[in-house]
């Protein structure tokens, strides 16, 4: 199990050339499947973003980020950044912001959204958007 | 029961879609001719400078209404505006302001605000009115401002608005304390012989 928070902030290298690409800066979620779909690097120098699929992933480490390839994904879904969005039931409740997310750096399915009133699992998540994270109500 | 909202503070809450995103925000709610139930919601924009949309959302279109959102599937349940707008005209001053008398003929207070219930239901349960002082006893406040229930029953007719006599009895000073009287007073009704 890792968070988003640890995972944030960690090197992304080639794992062919060892060459550095960045550092994640955050994970992008399909939240109906319950997956991390895509990364976002930024680059050390020229500090731009790129993207890279889950796919292009050898390994998420403690330490490091080793991926095979570093050619960005044909198509890149709209990122949403899920720390600090706000959580909504779809009954229209606020359920709060999210604090951070556990996910299995394994395979990149998500275990739970944390929130200052408790974690949300992730098959309760429905949906993702530029307002709101929602969640069936528990 | 649902939550129970006051439909003036539903303006302005976010319109949201199951995926997360705010499609809009609720500018003015719609009731039918009798004051039952919630037709629908006009809409505007969401942020300071964006006006009336033309669309708006007919409340089967509605998913739930929360007091933080009204969430809907997706963007395409949002109607053309004539839909809704046409019984809003037909509605619109008609309670706010409408003077509320029981079914015994005495004169309650005037409607201030219209009290539905939150969910997939949209009924109106009650009313917040200005109350006249002989129903709000030992006030001595020139105008008191309680929330009163609708009866089964509701009769709306040009600037009137009819509720049982009993309903009187069930008045509460706050939208919480309303919610157990909305409560009574159902039971109350089931108990006693029509």
């Amino acid at each position: 199990m890792m968070l988003f928070s640890q995972a944030r902030g960690l090197p992304v290298l080639t794992l062919t050339e060892a060459e550095e690409l960045g550092v994640l800066r955050s994970l992008t979620v399909d939240a109906t499947a319950g997956v991390v779909t895509h990364v976002r690097v930024r680059g050390r120098h020229s500090r731009k973003e790129s993207v890279l699929a889950w796919g292009a992933l050898h390994a998420l480490g403690p330490d490091a980020v080793l991926v095979r390839s570093a050619t960005a994904p044909a198509e890149v879904p709209p990122h949403h950044e899920l720390p600090g969005l706000r959580i909504l039931t779809e009954t229209g409740d606020w359920l709060g912001t999210v604090q951070d997310v556990a996910f299995e750096p394994d395979t990149g399915r998500i275990e739970a959204v944390v929130t200052a009133q408790g974690d949300v699992p992730a098959d309760r998540l429905l949906g993702l958007g530029d307002y709101a994270l929602v969640v069936r109500a528990g | 029961m649902n939550q129970l909202m006051a439909a003036r503070s539903l303006t302005t809450l976010p319109v949201v879609t199951l995926g997360g995103d705010a499609v809009a925000q609720i500018k003015d709610t719609v009731f039918d001719a009798a004051a039952g139930r919630i037709t629908g919601f006009t809409l505007s924009g969401r942020g300071l400078l964006s006006g009336p949309l033309k669309q708006s959302l007919p409340w089967p279109a509605v998913h739930a209404l929360g007091p933080h959102a009204v969430m809907i599937v997706d963007a395409g349940a949002l109607a053309d505006t004539p839909v809704v707008v046409a019984r809003r005209e037909a509605q619109q001053g008609r309670v706010l302001h409408a003077k509320v008398l029981t079914d015994e003929g005495a004169e309650v207070g005037t409607v201030l605000d219209v009290v539905v219930e939150g969910g997939t239901s949209g009924r109106v349960v009650g009313f917040r009115i200005a109350a006249v002082k002989s129903l709000v006893r030992g006030s001595r406040r020139h105008r008191h401002r309680v929330y009163v229930p609708r009866g089964d029953t509701l009769a709306v007719s040009g600037r009137a608005l009819v509720i049982p006599a009993d309903a009187t009895r069930y008045v509460a000073d706050d939208l919480p304390a309303f919610v157990a009287r909305v409560s009574a007073f159902h039971e109350g009704h089931e108990g006693t012989p029509s």
